[in-house]
């Protein structure tokens, strides 16, 4: 499997040109539900101005958590989702959309990598390698966007930088606002490289340097060390946030794609020690035991 | 001519011998202060020395360079027991070193750990970045107490309050199952920290520790050492992301 993995890796990398990628053609069928202006989102709040930092940035600090309904089983079939769900714990979950474009909520593979994203779906629930896992079940880092629908996170300002903290696996983000450039192409993170800044009250930010390791969701969404995401956090009232991640990988999509997720202001609360694999036995006894 | 350079010099003197006498009665340096008046300890940090390796004196072997040693007259006040413990840490520090599995260092362990940090400050509260495991520490200084426990946290409960330009930092609330170093130092759930970080000017933080630790130590012992910070044109922290969970042991976690 790894070779026709690699054999059609090479395929697509020859196939694929490059400068047939551009921004995302607008729906022209009549716009799904949850599908908003990227640029624009509406206000919930008309009314609404987001008060300001001592430095002047949109005051977007606090605790916020998703509220779309996204389980990370699956972000393209909230029904499979709902269904696994329902098997294992007896609790039919909401299901989420996030995927606003295109507009069948699909992540629009690449003919080979649909290949390849069907098999990690059929591993996935009894995997033949543990390559074939999903990286956040193996302890790794989720990788944007997926750390933003995983659970509860601060969000905290200084002059030029903002910070997000998140209670999960105890991630951070430090975005700098000054438009540096990302580090050498060289340098792969789990997390990203993320340069942001304002556009009114939006706040975008520019993720590169992605390495070829994280998922979208559990069952796959995968993607290659091509992968770019330009995150909005759009402010549209005082405790709600759109928050809209474009997504692009010229290597394993055929277009780019854009999911979002609404943020609802969360009471703040201390953020209490989030360890993944300290203390777990696994690694003792994978590795022929130490003790 | 001759008369008024003596005499300025004579002044000179006295000035000189003013400001050693202030020196040696305030502190020599006042940080810039945050909005809300306490110093700003805001940056990017790190230890330059071999604590990492081994908080006490030692001379280089493979991998390992010669250090002087942080902790205050070098020796550690082990109860016996512990002693002949720590010993065999030691021995089998290359498999039972906490590090080696890519657990969550602890405090103060990670805070000379040879990568970079970066303080952020806020009022009520000092978020620790670290580029080791990705690793964080929220340091209240809001006035709140510990949470009522015992709770076994890796990087235990920490609580701040300024003393002057220093700030003092109480942790409590470990597990047992981290170390101090790679010579195996070691500790028990008893363990309680507290941390002193003093600006010595603009770069440099003077970075004081005192250990106590009733199951493992006879009395409380103490480590200082200076953090400086990095001043590099891009500076900025990357990913350390050891990875020890399934397969394999990997430092840090392979990234492509």
């Amino acid at each position: 499997m790894a070779k026709l993995f690699l054999g059609l890796l090479t395929i697509a990398l020859l196939v694929v040109d490059v400068s047939a990628q551009g921004p995302p053609p607008p729906p022209k069928a009549a716009p799904p539900p949850g599908w908003i202006d990227p640029r624009n989102p509406p206000k919930e709040d008309p009314s609404f101005k987001a008060p300001r930092t001592p430095d002047g940035q949109p005051r977007i600090e606090g605790e916020w958590a998703q509220a779309s309904d996204i389980i990370t089983y699956s972000i393209e079939d909230p029904e499979l989702e709902r269904a696994e769900h329902t098997a294992i714990s007896g609790q039919r979950p909401m299901v989420g959309r996030p995927i606003i474009d295109p507009i069948d909520g699909k992540i629009p593979y690449l003919p080979w990598a649909m290949k390849y994203a069907a098999f990690l779906h059929e591993e996935h629930r009894k995997p033949s390698a543990l390559k074939y896992l999903d990286p956040v079940s193996r302890g790794f880092q989720e990788g944007v966007p997926r750390i933003n629908y995983q659970g509860t996170f601060q969000i905290q300002q200084f002059p030029g930088t903002v910070l997000f903290t998140y209670d999960y696996h105890h991630t951070y983000r430090v975005i700098p606002l000054d438009n540096r450039p990302h580090v050498n192409q060289n340098v792969k993170l789990w997390m990203g490289n993320s340069r942001g800044h304002w556009e009114g009250d939006t706040l975008v930010v520019d993720v590169a340097n992605n390495n070829d390791q994280t998922w979208l969701q559990i069952v796959g969404g995968f993607h290659s060390d091509a992968f770019h995401v330009v995150e909005r956090w759009t402010l549209t009232s005082a405790d709600h946030i759109v928050y809209l991640a474009t997504v692009d990988d010229a290597k394993v999509y055929s277009r780019p794609w854009t999911l979002r997720v609404d943020m609802r202001r969360q009471k703040v609360e201390e953020q209490w020690e989030s360890a993944i694999w300290e203390g777990n036995k696994t690694p003792e006894i994978v590795a022929g035991g130490d003790k | 001519m001759r008369i008024r350079l003596r005499d300025s010099l004579v002044s000179m003197l006295v000035v000189v011998a003013g400001l050693s006498v202030a020196a040696a009665q305030a502190p020599a340096y006042r940080a810039p202060r945050t909005a809300d008046g306490k110093p700003d300890l805001s940056g990017i940090w790190q230890a330059m020395n071999t604590a990492s390796f081994d908080i006490q004196a030692h001379s280089a072997s493979k991998d390992v360079p010669a250090g002087v040693g942080v902790v205050e007259g070098n020796d550690i006040p082990y109860q016996p027991s512990a002693l002949a413990k720590k010993r065999e840490n030691f021995a089998k520090r290359a498999t039972l070193d906490p590090e080696t599995k890519c657990y969550l260092p602890g405090v103060p362990r990670i805070m000379y750990m040879p990568h970079p940090f970066q303080i952020f400050q806020k009022p009520g509260q000092i978020t620790m970045l670290f580029e080791y495991v990705h690793a964080t520490r929220f340091i209240y200084t809001n006035g709140t107490k510990h949470p009522e426990g015992h709770i076994d946290w890796w990087m235990g409960d920490s609580r701040g309050r300024w003393e002057g330009d220093t700030l003092v930092v109480d942790v409590v609330d470990f597990n047992e199952d981290t170390w101090f170093d790679r010579a195996g130092n070691y500790h028990s759930d008893e363990l309680h920290v507290v941390e002193r970080f003093t600006p010595l000017d603009a770069d440099h933080i003077t970075y004081d520790v005192t250990v106590e630790d009733a199951k493992v130590f006879s009395r409380p012992w103490r480590m200082s050492m200076v953090l400086y910070r990095n001043r590099d044109k891009n500076a900025q922290l990357l990913e350390y992301d050891c990875y020890g969970f399934d397969e394999a042991f990997h430092a840090p976690a392979q990234s492509q």
